[in-house]
């Protein structure tokens, strides 16, 4: 028992998050009043609050935190923002700690972090974000037959928007890339700079 | 004359085309210039977390901001309520922070491009309530809205996170803009609830819920056409509408529109070419009868 609780408890998770997770060390400030988590509009999904997560950081659970499900379940609403008595970026950690998981090999939420992973690519690619190649990428990440299936789940919602001249039918054929802004790759070299300047970026 | 950059952002591009076109009738009916960042790129919305590190988002965001003080320095004028808040959140930090504009700068040199703090980020609903003013809006309509019920739903990034031109828990200027369109506001709680963002497409469930909510709020209440000033609010309550019905055994059959739609109606612009009711799922001409 003592062996198992031990091999899950890790005294330095507090020092990485609060060296390698954007927003980190602002969790130094909580006082654990739980307004974050009375706030949360996915509060009642999530089996660890904003608040307990933090508990659990400082109490080392690395396994637990980097693994929730919660830490990407944020909606980015900025209430939590808005109404922490200490000023504390309760979103902005979240995100963090949701970037610093993914990077550490953990996929808490797979979805999210398939589409999420489909959006920045857009970005890195042209610049810009074409909305049916992002959402195309995002479908087609376990496969064609797989994204297919996905897809025509969507139908409904992608021939009203169709019909009603708000998403290009081009964009939505495999192999077909957004428009590239104009210095495209100079943006890609302050993005790769920013990416290892940042943050536990240097790994 | 007045002149702002438009910031349109990505989904103006496409799914929000009908915001887009009618944001341009309605500057254009009020004699205000809008001009377009040359070279602009995507400013990573709420959702670039999970592919870059807060670092490279800010640089995203700091390239937009140096090429608008380069190319005139005007402020930006932001629909999209996540474009609003990610540049006017990186904007402040750098501000704030004069290590971290040292560190951006040294980034953006790779472009050769350098950037000040000189340039402001400002919402729709702002410049139109506090630049252009009510007056002036209101002296511009031809066919007010008498007796239109609308349901002016703010969302939750719209006025986050420093409440710069409006209260973060309790906003007005919606409000007032749709009775300066000779509209009736109703008041509903779910005004800045949260409609499920960007994670509605990834837990369509969990959306279904909080976008029925809002409807469920604001029907209740008496609205007939619900308002709204950022995409995504606008996709989640109106395209996904039909969806949230079938899930939550509804039956809600409320448009959706932008506010600068309503404007363009008001003012008694072209509905289809300039308000764009055509590009709307739920139909919204029957809602607006009375200004027809
Ligand atoms: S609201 Fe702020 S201080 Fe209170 S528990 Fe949440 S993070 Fe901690
Ligand atoms: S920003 Fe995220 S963590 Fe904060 S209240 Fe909203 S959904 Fe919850």
């Amino acid at each position: 028992m003592a062996q198992k609780a031990s091999s899950k408890y890790d005294p330095t998770f507090a020092k990485e998050v609060f060296e390698k997770v954007d927003s980190g060390e602002e969790i130094k400030k909580c006082m654990q009043c739980g307004v974050c988590a009375a706030s949360c509009p996915l509060a009642d999904k999530m089996e660890f609050s904003p608040r307990k997560i933090f508990t659990m950081i400082r109490a080392g659970e690395r396994q637990k935190v980097l693994a929730s499900k919660d830490i990407m379940l944020c909606t980015s609403c900025y209430t939590c923002i808005v109404r922490c008595p200490r000023k504390v970026p309760v979103m902005e950690v979240m995100h963090g700690l949701a970037h610093h998981a993914l990077r550490s090999g953990f996929v808490p939420r797979k979805e999210s972090s398939k589409f999420g992973k489909a959006f920045w690519d857009c970005i890195y690619k042209t610049g810009r974000v074409d909305e049916g190649v992002a959402a195309r990428n995002y479908y087609l990440a376990d496969g064609l037959v797989a994204g297919a299936k996905r897809g025509l789940e969507m139908k409904d919602i992608a021939l009203n928007m169709l019909k009603h001249k708000r998403m290009n039918i081009m964009s939505a054929i495999p192999g077909i890339q957004g428009k590239k802004i104009k210095n495209i790759a100079t943006l890609q070299k302050m993005l790769d700079k920013a990416e290892a300047m940042g943050k536990g970026g240097s790994k | 004359m007045t002149k702002y950059f438009l910031y349109s952002g990505c989904s103006l591009e496409t799914s929000a085309s009908n915001y887009l076109i009618s944001v341009e009738s309605v500057f254009k009916a009020l004699g205000v210039e809008l001009r377009e960042i040359e070279d602009w790129n995507c400013c990573g919305a709420s959702i670039s977390y999970i592919g870059a590190n807060h670092l490279s988002q800010v640089v995203l965001n700091a390239r937009n901001l140096a090429l608008a003080e380069a190319q005139g320095g005007y402020d930006i004028v932001a629909p999209c309520s996540s474009c609003y808040i990610v540049m006017n959140q990186v904007n402040r930090e750098l501000g704030e922070d004069p290590a971290l504009m040292q560190k951006v700068n040294s980034i953006l040199a790779e472009g050769n491009l350098t950037y000040k703090g000189s340039v402001k980020v400002r919402h729709v609903l702002d410049v139109l309530y506090n630049d252009v003013g009510v007056e002036t809006i209101k002296s511009r309509v031809k066919k007010p809205l008498k007796g239109v019920k609308v349901g002016g739903y703010v969302g939750c990034q719209t006025v986050r996170p420093y409440g710069e031109y409006d209260s973060v828990e309790r906003p007005v200027v919606m409000d007032r803009l749709i009775e300066a369109l000779g509209a009736e506001s109703v008041n509903f709680s779910h005004k800045i609830k949260c409609c499920g963002s960007g994670i509605f497409l990834t837990e369509l469930d969990y959306g279904y819920e909080l976008a029925g909510n809002i409807l469920e709020s604001a029907t209740s209440k008496g609205a007939k056409v619900m308002t709204t000033a950022c995409p995504l609010c606008q996709l989640n309550l109106e395209a996904y509408q039909e969806r949230v019905n079938k899930a939550l055994k509804k039956s809600y059959n409320v448009p959706v529109t932008f506010i600068t739609q309503l404007m363009a109606v008001a003012f008694g612009l072209d509905p289809s070419k300039d308000a764009c009711l055509d590009r709307n799922i739920i139909p919204v001409e029957k809602a607006l009868k009375t200004a027809a």
